[in-house]
């Protein structure tokens, strides 16, 4: 009897143990011998919409998705020849839209060469000789950046006469009365003077000295600029125009006359710049002289950007660079096949400018160059 | 002798279990270890090839790019030569010969440059100088190779040679070509499954591919993401690595994950080309063969555990068989001495121990009034003695089984017991108890026919149980007078006494 139950007892016990072992096997060898290393990365959703809607208008100051419209052109091959004030990276950034619109038209089947052509300064006189060239050279559109709108918008009512189809694009149109058929660009730079100025006012509290740099003698959007720079000022009788000076488009030379007021005013308040030279050439000089004179000025020269980034610029004017160059191939074609502003496109197309600041520096640099910090 | 056997056994089911637990337990914690062993060794061995593999494909890569540069001037210099062979007299031509050697010499945006510093594409003419840095040099004798960072467009790497070619009635100074250099990494990478990243630097650490080095890094300035991660030590190191186009690698720690990168200057570029791995990679190459490993050594170990497992539940079962067959034996046993005990061995009937038994069983019943039909008959075997006396002690004992099964057959329903040599009780209850009567009475008239007969004579007397009765033995002692009122009865027909 004892040794039934003792062997009863015995085989529950080993049986119960075994079990036992082999469930803690099972768990050991499912949870597996060897831990995988967590990997993994967080996220914040949050801030990356943040940063997104931070970014929305410094992402929209430039439109580089641009898609040609459902215009079918009359013919499959279109030639044209564009000049410009000066060679400036200014316009190359501008070309980069036309060679974009010439890839679309070339997807379509549809052939369009152009001559995109400027002197290396800014010369009323060369364009004129570069527009008599032009009309020997069979072109369907001849688009002109305006030097001089009193010299140059004479010469374009006479080629118009002439049955030449003559736009007007980028930085300067015609005068007001000029007979040329469109223009495609910034249209309002009376308006970009006076609000980069506007910012300067404020920063100074509307009081203080300052100097105005413009560009090219004659050239309608640096003179616009300038015209509002100097209206804007004439609303504040603490601020005190000390100088205007022209660099002709030059860097160095924007960096000179930089020099010069600085030696002359060493008190200098601010600088408005109205071109894309201005700004990179002011910049260098305030920052050789260790002055805390505010610079605004006017497009995306990276440089510039630099400086806006690190606090040396105040504020920048872009412009639409890209669009402008698009649109103005865009609307040759139209203008070619014989088409007159009205449905198909606008007598002004208007291209946007955007002021940035130094938070907004990064991104447009991601933009415009690629560079990321 | 019996407890000397019950330790035996329990010490050898003890060490059995014991035994096989150690086993078990060893087998699992070696396992154990060898697989943290292997996995220690391989993650070991994981960083000494991923440096050396990275390494290799860097300088692979980075040789990749100098060919392919390489080819970019070949091809350029045949282009020119094609091209001054042919008469070029317009524009239109010389847009048509460009477009055609950029067709069949694959050249990406493929251009003239003229001594004004015209560029001629196939489609555009414009004035380059300020689009294109090489043009800045006042005189071109020697190929140039830049970087551009183009407005709105990823950064180019831009090849010029310089060139002594006329068309047009002008004198072309350079030729040169454009190549994105995102597409250069994607070239790069064509053949990586997406486990490598590739990644194009200045000097500066700027990123001119565009692309991204992995999550951690990502398209950002490397030497200014890698400050996060490397000491400062290492740090200076790789800025000096880069401005003296330097080759190098390291490994860091991003949220647990190592990230091994190797770089080497592309010669002539002034970039430095960046190979990135995450060691996670390696490691789950490698660890994919190690878990086929593994899960063969985990296959192995339980299919040794099952085998251990149905061995000792067959070893189980069969003790237990073994121990059940025991326990039957000892219970028949128990049970053969048991019947021994309670059995005349004469007659087969039940003995006086047995009655005895049964009548303690029955006086508790009578006492707590459970029983109510409970009858008893008490038989004699009339002559015992004679038969013994005249015939034998053998015949006597015939004459006693023949009694024996006169009384079995008669008194089918009830329970005979031999209570003394020639005295037998039977107890009857239920059908017993109800067909007493009848069977008393075809019991006496055998017995009367066996007088003239000669075969066994038995007086029965009976008595059923009555309120009054406290114990068997009234029952019992009323059938026993009235047994021996028979007794007198059957000698009186003739039948052998004792006396």
């Amino acid at each position: 009897m004892k040794m039934t139950t003792f062997c009863k007892r015995m085989i529950k016990t080993f049986s119960t143990l075994f079990l036992s072992f082999m469930i803690c096997i099972s768990m050991f060898f499912l949870s597996g011998c060897a831990g995988k290393p967590a990997s993994g990365t967080s996220t914040d959703n949050d801030s990356e919409a943040n940063a997104v809607t931070e970014d929305e208008a410094v992402r929209n100051a430039v439109d580089f998705n641009h898609a040609l419209d459902d215009y079918q052109p009359k013919k499959d091959h279109y030639s044209f020849y564009f000049t410009y004030k000066t060679v400036h990276p200014w316009w190359d950034a501008v070309a980069l839209g036309m060679e974009d619109a010439q890839r679309q038209f070339h997807d379509k089947g549809i052939t369009v060469t152009y001559e995109y052509m400027a002197p290396n300064g800014a010369s009323a006189v060369d364009q004129i000789q570069r527009l008599a060239r032009a009309e020997e050279g069979g072109f369907d559109v001849i688009g002109v950046d305006v030097a001089d709108e009193n010299v140059i918008s004479p010469i374009l009512d006479k080629m118009v006469d002439e049955g030449y189809k003559v736009m007007t694009f980028s930085s300067s149109d015609a005068s007001e009365e000029c007979k040329r058929i469109a223009y495609v660009g910034n249209t309002h730079n009376y308006q970009d003077g006076a609000d980069l100025t506007e910012a300067l006012c404020k920063k100074l509290d509307y009081k203080g000295k300052v100097a105005v740099l413009v560009g090219s003698v004659g050239a309608p959007c640096h003179e616009d600029r300038a015209r509002g720079a100097r209206d804007t000022f004439a609303k504040y009788k603490d601020m005190e125009v000390v100088a205007v000076e022209y660099d002709m488009d030059s860097v160095d030379k924007a960096h000179d006359l930089t020099m010069k007021i600085l030696e002359e005013y060493p008190d200098l308040d601010g600088i408005v710049c109205c071109n894309m030279s201005n700004p990179v050439g002011a910049a260098r000089a305030i920052t050789e002289k260790g002055s805390k004179t505010v610079i605004v000025g006017m497009d995306h020269d990276k440089e510039a950007l630099h400086y806006l980034r690190d606090g040396v610029i105040y504020c920048l004017g872009v412009q639409d660079c890209y669009s402008m160059g698009f649109d103005t191939i865009d609307i040759a074609v139209k203008i070619a096949d014989g088409n007159m502003p009205g449905e198909l496109f606008e007598e002004k197309t208007n291209e946007i400018t955007t002021i940035i600041y130094q938070k907004d520096a990064e991104a447009m640099l991601e933009i415009l160059y690629g560079e990321l910090s | 002798m019996m407890k000397k056997s019950g330790i035996s056994k329990k010490t050898f089911v003890m060490t059995a279990t014991i035994g096989s637990v150690l086993i078990m337990a060893s087998l699992i914690v070696l396992s154990f270890l060898a697989s943290r062993q292997t996995i220690s060794a391989t993650n070991d061995a994981v960083s000494q090839v991923s440096s050396f593999y990275l390494e290799a494909m860097a300088d692979r890569r980075a040789k990749t790019i100098t060919n392919l540069i390489e080819n970019n001037f070949d091809y350029m210099q045949r282009a020119i030569d094609i091209l001054e062979d042919e008469d070029i007299k317009t524009q239109e031509e010389l847009r048509d010969s460009i477009g055609m050697m950029k067709t069949l010499l694959s050249l990406s945006r493929f251009a003239l440059v003229d001594e004004d510093n015209i560029v001629y594409t196939q489609y555009t003419t414009y004035t380059g100088g300020s689009r294109h840095e090489f043009l800045l040099q006042e005189k071109m004798d020697k190929r140039s190779i830049s970087t551009v960072s183009i407005y709105g467009s990823s950064k180019q790497l831009c090849l010029a040679i310089p060139v002594h070619f006329k068309a047009l009635g002008k004198n072309f100074k350079a030729c040169f070509v454009q190549i994105d250099i995102k597409d250069i990494v994607d070239l790069l990478a064509f053949d990586d499954p997406g486990r490598t990243n590739y990644g194009l630097y200045s000097k500066s650490g700027e990123n001119l591919s565009g692309t991204e080095l992995g999550p951690v890094i990502g398209p950002h300035n490397l030497l200014d993401t890698l400050k996060k991660y490397v000491s400062d030590n290492v740090w200076h190191g790789i800025i000096d690595d880069f401005i003296n186009d330097k080759e190098g690698s390291l490994t860091f720690v991003s949220d647990g994950a190592e990230e091994s990168l190797s770089y080497v200057p592309v010669p002539e570029m002034g970039w430095e080309l960046v190979v990135l791995i995450r060691e996670s990679v390696i490691h789950d190459q490698i660890r994919e063969i190690s878990d086929k490993n593994l899960a063969i050594s985990k296959f192995q170990i339980i299919f040794t555990l099952v085998l251990m497992f149905v061995f000792a539940t067959i070893l189980l079962l069969q003790l237990r068989k073994i121990a059940k067959n025991k326990i039957e034996a000892e219970q028949e046993h128990s049970r053969n001495l048991h019947s021994m005990a309670n059995t005349d061995s004469m007659t087969g009937v039940r003995n006086k121990h047995a009655y005895l038994a049964k009548e303690a069983e029955f006086n508790a019943k009578i006492k707590g009034k459970e029983i109510d039909k409970l009858a008893v008959v008490v038989c004699d075997i009339n002559g015992l003695k004679h038969v013994n006396d005249t015939l034998g002690h053998e015949a006597g004992d015939q004459l006693i089984k023949d009694a024996s099964a006169m009384i079995c057959d008669h008194f089918t329903h009830g329970s005979v017991f031999r209570t003394g040599g020639d005295e037998f009780v039977v107890l009857l209850q239920d059908r017993g108890y109800d067909e007493m009567t009848e069977v008393v009475e075809t019991f006496n008239q055998e017995t009367e026919a066996h007088i003239s007969e000669d075969k066994v004579v038995v007086s029965i007397g009976y008595s059923m149980l009555t309120e009054g009765d406290k114990q068997l033995s009234d029952v019992f002692a009323r059938a026993d007078q009235m047994m021996y009122e028979r007794k007198k009865e059957l000698k009186s027909m003739g039948a052998k006494t004792r006396d």
